[in-house]
């Protein structure tokens, strides 16, 4: 690793904490001045609300409760749970990660994995039935949003297969994440939300390569190895794919956030117990700290995988120097 | 290509034979019991939300009571019927027995001397005396509970509102830290700031509560189980006052979930799941056998595919832990269309759904607003607008809810009026047509209604309905006014911020009191809980007499209450909620009555 590219990440690092302190203040103030809170309810209001409200710190200024808050958070304490109430955030924050950790890397693998395998099989198989199936594909992959996949894939299996084997082979919705088992179980039951959320980034990843890799097959040094009498596969993956894979590292950042908010829709969809449906369900709890603890997580994943994803680019292409 | 076609043919009717066997099965729910009890005492069962607090000094929801009942014991347990038994109390106390003085302010309640904590600890006075004391102190939602004990305004006085929470839990500067602070000195000397002077120990298992005045509905109120009347070990809650509720028992543990009930906390996860464990040799009857209970924290969603994991016989019940009101309608149709048909339970529960007016808050009240005869007019022609009956057919298929025409407090419950006795439940639309031609004959008092309400379940459907009942029989458009955030909504109908609202109440205890004290009147106004704002003096007077008497002299005045609030058109009569379960044939003793679930030490498992 050079000086410079030290350099980088360390700029970088200080402006994803920017970042983080200038986010988690915005969700903060924001989720605080909603009306409402997590513990009112039809028996629980008066006095006996106001003296939680004081216990639990709420009835300061949203200044001095996001100092508070800060203090822990440096420390990697993110306060306590309003409605589970006194339980620490940063344990559910982790185990929840932990699940859309693997969701998202599943979609991720599905959207690099197919998106590369059908961008390549269609530029080398140019104006066969094979492009046009597959560029078909990219083409619906990315017209539909993917919580219409989504409700699609529900309404297949948990629904119509669930009818047609009288329960006996059904998609076991929601997904509990790792607690279903894991195994092979896991595995299929993850394999339904990572298509979800991955057939759209997948379809832009196949016409992306197909074109990249069409343009790099008629340049010289592709007819050299060829005239040298290499055989097609090494030229396709050695010579032509590391190549055509430059324009497609430049859509990774996008990809990399597409799947992070996908996870954030899907997960409610598929009621996926991660840290999207934690944030959707913490926003309509008033659970202010489980709100704010997920929103910088999503924070600081954003800006490391923006910065895993340029430091990528010099791995890929050497001519990218910092 | 015959190869091929073979393989494929080969393929396919392999699966077919692998989904028959599966179908085949699967069915864990339906099969035939000897009346042996399996070898497997296992109790397993899903839940849609995860634990607020199972403290019963601070507990507030139903779903966390439902479970805590049973790790918590009190002086008293309600039997399956609701009737008042003893429990760690060796008796329940009258005027007969001597266990209540003539003039009714004292209660001297002896303790049965083999009371244990799951932990082993002995159970003595003190320790009743800590738990009540502190549940004082803390002033959670049932704190009121225990309101008519002399010494609890001066007591939670005392409590206050120490310095807010921000030193992390079990710090001595937290408020339930410095209640444990003060109670482990004042509880061994028997008196002190923080304990309410009514309560004392006259010896080491004889209770003492005084009262301040007459109470006919203390008894039932103290019996609540999982609330302010359980009673808690100090020792295990004192180093950490917090959290300790979520902490598996241990041996010799010091912050855990200690209670004195027939099952103790061996494994937690809010989000996940949690585990309970029959207490061995446990001193109270009867005695469990279910040896433990796995419980699964699932989303709502997921009801769908544990209906189905339930027909596998991967779960032997669902509905149990405050959930029977999940299953929709056509989850329970399908049920009933099925070979499980007999294992579903359907059990009117202690809950009822009206439409509130807002009537005391002239800010933000519209045209019903008050006493006028204009107002009460109006009132009346939107109740009589509305068919209660079609409600309970058309939104719930009279399977989810039933029509409330016997007053506010629900079928079931003592304080029942008994069928079609409201005479709010009544459907005239003539006579509403008629009424609001003379209250409002040009249609502008009522131009611009809103119902609010909170979006989600039967809330929305109701809603539709009551729309277009008032716009067919009255002429009268209300726009909908539905929130997603149902704690916005609460704050807003706890301050009088509508016109029309939806409102109810989940009945805590089976005495009129727990509705009329909470409701309306003096002293829902004061605890900020008059939705509706209604409160006039008759309603006060005839209130706090009837608060004082034995249940069957405050009976009669109760039902003087209901009358008022008919004749005031208060409210419009909604619906009954009921609950539906789904539990397999093999799990013997378990259901459900009016408030709560059949508790854990009642059911076991049949072989099958």
């Amino acid at each position: 690793m050079t000086r410079g590219t030290l350099v980088y990440i360390v700029q970088r690092a200080v402006l994803i904490a920017f970042t983080v302190l200038v986010v988690s203040f915005g969700v903060f103030y924001v989720v605080h001045s909603l009306p409402g809170n997590a513990f009112i309810s039809d028996r629980l209001h008066g006095r006996a609300l106001q003296l939680l409200l004081h216990q639990y710190g709420l009835d300061q200024p949203i200044i001095i409760q996001y100092w508070n808050w800060l203090k822990g958070a440096i420390h990697g304490d993110l306060g306590i749970s309003l409605v589970t109430r006194g339980a620490a955030v940063t344990p559910i924050v982790m185990q929840e990660l932990s699940v859309s950790a693997m969701v998202g890397g599943a979609a991720l693998v599905f959207t690099v994995g197919l998106g590369l395998l059908f961008g390549v099989l269609a530029a080398i198989r140019q104006n066969t039935w094979v492009d046009y199936l597959f560029t078909t594909f990219a083409v619906i992959g990315y017209s539909v949003p993917s919580f219409v996949i989504g409700s699609l894939g529900i309404l297949v299996f948990a629904q119509w297969l669930n009818t047609v084997t009288s329960g006996a082979v059904y998609y076991p919705l929601p997904w509990q994440g790792t607690y279903g088992g894991g195994g092979i179980s896991t595995l299929i039951s993850i394999s339904l939300p990572a298509i979800s959320i991955g057939l759209y980034t997948s379809g832009q990843i196949t016409r992306i390569t197909r074109a990249s890799m069409l343009e790099v097959t008629q340049q010289d040094y592709i007819r050299t190895a060829r005239a040298k009498g290499l055989r097609a596969r090494v030229i396709t993956i050695r010579h032509a794919l590391r190549n055509a894979l430059v324009p497609v590292m430049s859509i990774m950042p996008s990809t990399v956030l597409g799947i992070l908010t996908g996870v954030l829709v899907i997960e409610n969809i598929y009621g996926i117990p991660g840290l999207g449906k934690e944030f959707v369900e913490s926003i309509f709890t008033h659970d202010y700290n489980l709100t704010v603890g997920v929103f910088t997580i999503y924070t600081v994943l954003i800006g490391v995988a923006n910065l895993a994803v340029d430091l990528l680019y010099a791995v890929v292409d050497p001519r990218i120097r910092y | 290509m015959r190869l091929s076609r073979m393989r494929i043919c080969g393929t396919a009717v392999g699966l077919l034979g692998v989904v028959t066997v599966a179908a085949c099965g699967s069915g864990g729910g339906g099969g035939s019991q000897s009346g042996q009890l399996a070898s497997q005492q296992v109790l397993h069962f899903p839940t849609y939300q995860p634990p607020g607090t199972w403290d019963p000094g601070e507990a507030d929801a139903e779903v966390d009571t439902e479970i805590s009942q049973n790790v918590f014991d009190n002086l008293w347990r309600f039997d399956n019927n609701l009737n008042i038994v003893p429990d760690i109390a060796t008796t329940v106390p009258s005027t007969s027995n001597g266990g209540i003085s003539s003039d009714g302010l004292t209660y001297t309640i002896k303790l049965n001397p083999n009371a244990k904590f799951n932990n082993g600890d002995a159970l003595k006075c003190s320790d009743v005396l800590y738990s009540w004391s502190r549940s004082v102190d803390l002033q959670g939602p049932y704190a009121s509970n225990l309101s008519a004990i002399a010494g609890y305004a001066a007591a939670q006085s005392a409590a206050g509102a120490p310095p807010a929470s921000s030193s992390g839990p079990g710090a001595a500067s937290t408020f339930q830290g410095n209640i444990e602070a003060q109670l482990a000195k004042q509880v061994p000397a028997g008196s002190g700031s923080f304990v309410p002077s009514g309560l004392s120990c006259s010896d080491p298992e004889t209770f003492v509560v005084k009262l301040a005045s007459g109470c006919g509905w203390c008894l039932t109120a103290w019996t609540l189980e999982g609330s302010t009347g359980a009673i808690v070990d100090e020792k295990a809650i004192q180093s950490d006052p917090v959290t300790w509720w979520q902490k598996p028992v241990t041996p010799g543990c010091t912050d855990c979930m200690v209670g004195a009930g027939a099952y103790y906390l061996a494994s937690y996860d809010s989000k996940v799941g949690f585990k309970f464990k029959s207490v061995s040799n446990w001193w109270g009857s009867p005695k469990p056998t279910l040896t433990e209970i796995d419980i699964d924290v699932h989303d709502p969603s997921a009801i769908a595919g544990d209906l189905t994991a339930w027909e596998q016989g991967h779960y032997d019940l669902i509905g149990y832990g405050g959930n029977s009101g999940n299953l929709t309608y056509p989850q329970i149709q399908s049920v009933k269309g099925s070979r499980f048909s007999s294992e579903l339970l359907t059990q009117p529960k202690g809950r009822t759904t009206w439409v509130s007016f807002n009537i005391g808050y002239p800010s933000t009240g519209g045209p019903f607003l008050g006493e006028s005869a204009a107002a009460k007019g109006l009132r009346m022609a939107f109740d009589l607008a509305v068919d209660k009956q079609g409600l309970a057919s058309t939104v719930c298929h009279n399977v989810q809810c039933q029509a409330a025409t016997g007053g506010l407090i629900t079928k079931g419950l003592i304080g029942y009026l008994g069928d079609n006795q409201d005479p709010l439940a009544k459907f005239d639309p003539t006579q509403a047509k008629s009424l609001l031609k003379q209250y409002d004959p040009n249609g502008t008092l009522t131009a611009n209604l809103k119902y609010s309400y909170n979006a989600g379940g039967l809330n929305d459907p109701v809603a539709a309905y009551l729309q277009n009942e008032w716009q067919q029989n009255l002429g009268v458009h209300v726009t909908l006014d539905p929130s997603s955030d149902a704690s916005a909504f609460i704050n807003n109908r706890l301050s009088g911020k509508y016109v029309m609202s939806r409102d109810g109440w989940q009945f805590d205890y089976n005495h009129p009191q727990d509705w009329f004290d909470n409701l309306w009147g003096y002293k829902a106004t004061a605890a900020g809980a008059n939705t509706s704002g209604f409160d006039d003096p008759t309603y006060d007077s005839i209130l706090k007499q009837a608060d004082a008497e034995p249940l069957s002299q405050a009976l009669p005045l109760y039902n003087q209450l209901s009358k008022i609030l008919s004749t005031d058109v208060v409210y419009i009569p909604l619906y009954y909620s009921v609950g539906n379960f789904v539990i397999a044939s093999y799990v013997k003793g378990a259901g459900s009555n009016t408030a709560f679930d059949y508790y854990w030490d009642n059911i076991s498992i049949l072989s099958h």
